[in-house]
């Protein structure tokens, strides 16, 4: 059963994205970034994805912390994991964008130097990991080190409003930006359809997580005989 | 009217240049669509393989277990 829906939230997800390809190539390339704009409907998505997993991984982090019940810390890093690569679709389609717009394809401006350190400090908690091999010991450390990842989170988001910066300033929920109503409604059917590839993710991983357990158990019970 | 003679001050130099702006344009949105489906491609395989590895340690090692548990039930036996 539980397998059906996640089944059926990937095929809704990926219909949902194919249709709206078809929609975004439909529409007229914007006045002043032409065709390259039309990346936006890839890039802010995959922003908020990483930007639900991540908090979840935070939320899993605290609750191990307070429980010291190992299913958040499966949580935690299933949902990390999607974060990470949720965060590296949007800085690969980020930089695709800034070549043909900006000429180059990277700069260290607020905006993109604090998604790095983002996206560094989440895979330093996925090698972290890796790294210690006690159970409970590693499950702490971890959740610690996703809290304190999780500040680059604010500091990301509000660095276009803070600081002047290279990276075009917010779009949505600023009365700087301004977005047609047709356009957001394809963004908006664009991130939810990335929401659910990310909760089906993070669900598929959970049970990884799981899997792994049993097999580090079978393994111990292996190593008594 | 306007359009005359915004018209007249268009090279064809202009037009051309401002084709191929398009063209590239385009070829990096064509990038950006494929990085992104890519990304999340990949991460789909590596879940997949990680699937695979772990269900056939998981049947490796209870084969194993099961075996260890028949092999001590047989000398209990003797």
């Amino acid at each position: 059963m539980r397998e059906k829906i996640l089944y059926l939230l990937g095929l809704a997800a990926f219909v949902i994205l194919a249709r709206d390809i078809y929609l975004i190539a439909r529409l007229p390339p914007e006045a002043a970034q032409g065709y390259a704009f039309k990346i936006i409907f890839f890039h802010v998505p995959s922003w908020v994805g990483a930007g639900a997993s991540v908090a979840t991984a935070l939320v899993a982090s605290v609750l191990f912390l307070i429980t010291k019940n190992f299913i958040f810390d499966a949580a935690a890093v299933a949902s990390t994991e999607v974060g990470v690569a949720f965060l590296s679709a949007g800085m690969v389609t980020g930089s695709l964008w800034a070549r043909p717009i900006w000429g180059i394809w990277w700069t260290w401006d607020e905006r993109l130097t604090t998604t790095l350190v983002l996206w560094l400090l989440y895979v330093g908690y996925l090698m972290l990991r890796h790294a210690i091999e006690e159970p409970t010991q590693r499950a702490t450390f971890a959740a610690v080190v996703s809290i304190f990842a999780f500040i680059g989170v604010p500091i990301d988001y509000f660095s276009i409003r803070w600081w002047r910066t290279q990276h075009p300033s917010p779009v949505f929920f600023s009365s700087t930006g301004s977005f047609p109503s047709d356009w957001g409604a394809i963004m908006g059917w664009n991130i939810l359809a990335y929401l659910l590839l990310a909760a089906v993710f993070v669900a598929v991983r959970l049970e990884q997580e799981q899997a792994q357990r049993e097999l580090d158990s079978l393994r111990r019970l292996a190593h008594s005989f | 009217m306007h359009w005359t003679l915004l018209l007249a001050q268009v090279s064809a130099g202009d037009i051309a240049r401002e084709i191929a702006r398009l063209q590239r344009n385009f070829e990096f949105l064509g990038y950006g669509f494929w990085a992104a489906w890519l990304v999340l491609i990949i991460f789909v395989l590596t879940m997949v393989s990680r699937e695979r590895r772990l269900k056939r340690e998981i049947a490796s090692l209870k084969a194993m277990l099961e075996d260890r548990q028949n092999i001590l039930e047989d000398g209990q036996k003797k």
